[in-house]
């Protein structure tokens, strides 16, 4: 692509990364969740994709295969954490260990260390879905059609 | 042929907008137990302020399941297509 | 008639109006930004309609990942339409 759509790519990337991560991680908190805080790290790598070549990223293919199975998996093992009781019980929640402060109803100001598996179930899906649909864009734009060299 | 096409375009768009103009008022749903249990309980129970998330990853957890399945199978599914095949 | 309803009949508009040049324009790059545009404004319209949640998410998808593997799959193609 042209030099415009490249210098304007390079200072865009990093504030979109970091809104994506903001995303993720304050899914519990703030609007949002994985699966739109990974919708926008996967959108950070199509403007990469598209700004600068699909070539770059050739080798992290496998890199990205790796990262949705993880995620995969990871849903899956935290969902079965509360097999005791039912699939998908919030074990960690109000427990006052990892992620387990109680949360009193009403308006506050909003702690990060609440939410039980939420936000573990929130990195998992956003890794999930950021390893997900930037491989398919990367694969549309390597394997795809006329210019496979 | 032409004018049957139209009478079903004109047809659709007002079915549409009647639909508009006769909706039900912004913010009074019909069925409220369930809404009110979830806004009552769901920042005390699984500790999060959002609700729409504690909804998605808790209490409707298969919902979200079967969301990531079906994102796992489209993806699986590009990458087959668009292997690279020895001529 | 609030502000509210005059900005949000604005933005519904919008989206008609984007997805309307997106059928008109023969050339395939040209009508996927009318799309891309029409999906932003799809998005204003569901943040006015207090779920930013689902703007997010169409913001992401719609606005950008879409408008990207149209872009590569043109690329890849033809970029004007046919007849």
């Amino acid at each position: 692509m042209s030099v415009v759509v490249r210098t304007i790519a390079r200072l865009l990337l990093p504030w979109v990364l970091a809104f994506g991560g903001y995303v993720i991680m304050h899914g519990h908190l703030t609007p949002g969740g994985g699966f739109q805080g990974g919708a926008v790290v996967a959108s950070a790598v199509a403007l990469v994709v598209i700004a600068f070549g699909a070539e770059g990223l050739k080798g992290q293919k496998n890199l990205f295969s790796f990262l949705e199975d993880l995620g995969a998996i990871a849903f899956v093992a935290l969902a079965f954490l509360g097999i005791g009781s039912t699939f998908f019980r919030n074990v960690l929640a109000g427990g006052g260990g990892l992620f387990g402060t109680p949360v009193p109803f009403g308006p506050n100001p909003g702690w990060l260390n609440t939410g039980g598996t939420l936000p573990l179930m929130n990195w998992a899906v956003g890794l999930k879905v950021l390893a997900g649909l930037g491989s398919v864009v990367l694969l549309l734009a390597l394997f795809g059609g006329k210019e496979d060299g | 042929m032409r004018w049957l096409r139209l009478g079903a375009l004109l047809l659709v768009v007002g079915f549409l907008l009647g639909t508009a103009v006769w909706l039900r008022p912004f913010g009074s749903p019909t069925a409220f137990e369930m809404d009110d249990y979830f806004l009552k309980n769901a920042q005390v129970e699984a500790g999060a302020n959002n609700v729409v998330t504690s909804v998605v990853f808790d209490y409707r957890g298969f919902d979200t399941l079967g969301e990531a399945t079906v994102l796992l199978c489209a993806v699986v599914g590009v990458a087959f297509i668009l292997r690279r095949v020895k001529p | 008639m609030t502000l509210w309803t005059v900005l949000h009949i604005l933005t519904l508009l919008g989206v008609l109006a984007g997805a309307a040049v997106a059928v008109w324009l023969k050339d395939l790059l040209a009508a996927v930004i009318a799309l891309a545009a029409s999906s932003l404004l799809l998005s204003l319209a569901f943040y006015l309609l207090q779920a930013p949640d689902v703007a997010i998410a169409e913001a992401g998808i719609g606005a950008a990942l879409t408008t990207a593997i149209y872009v590569l799959a043109i690329r890849k193609t033809r970029r004007r339409e046919e007849g």
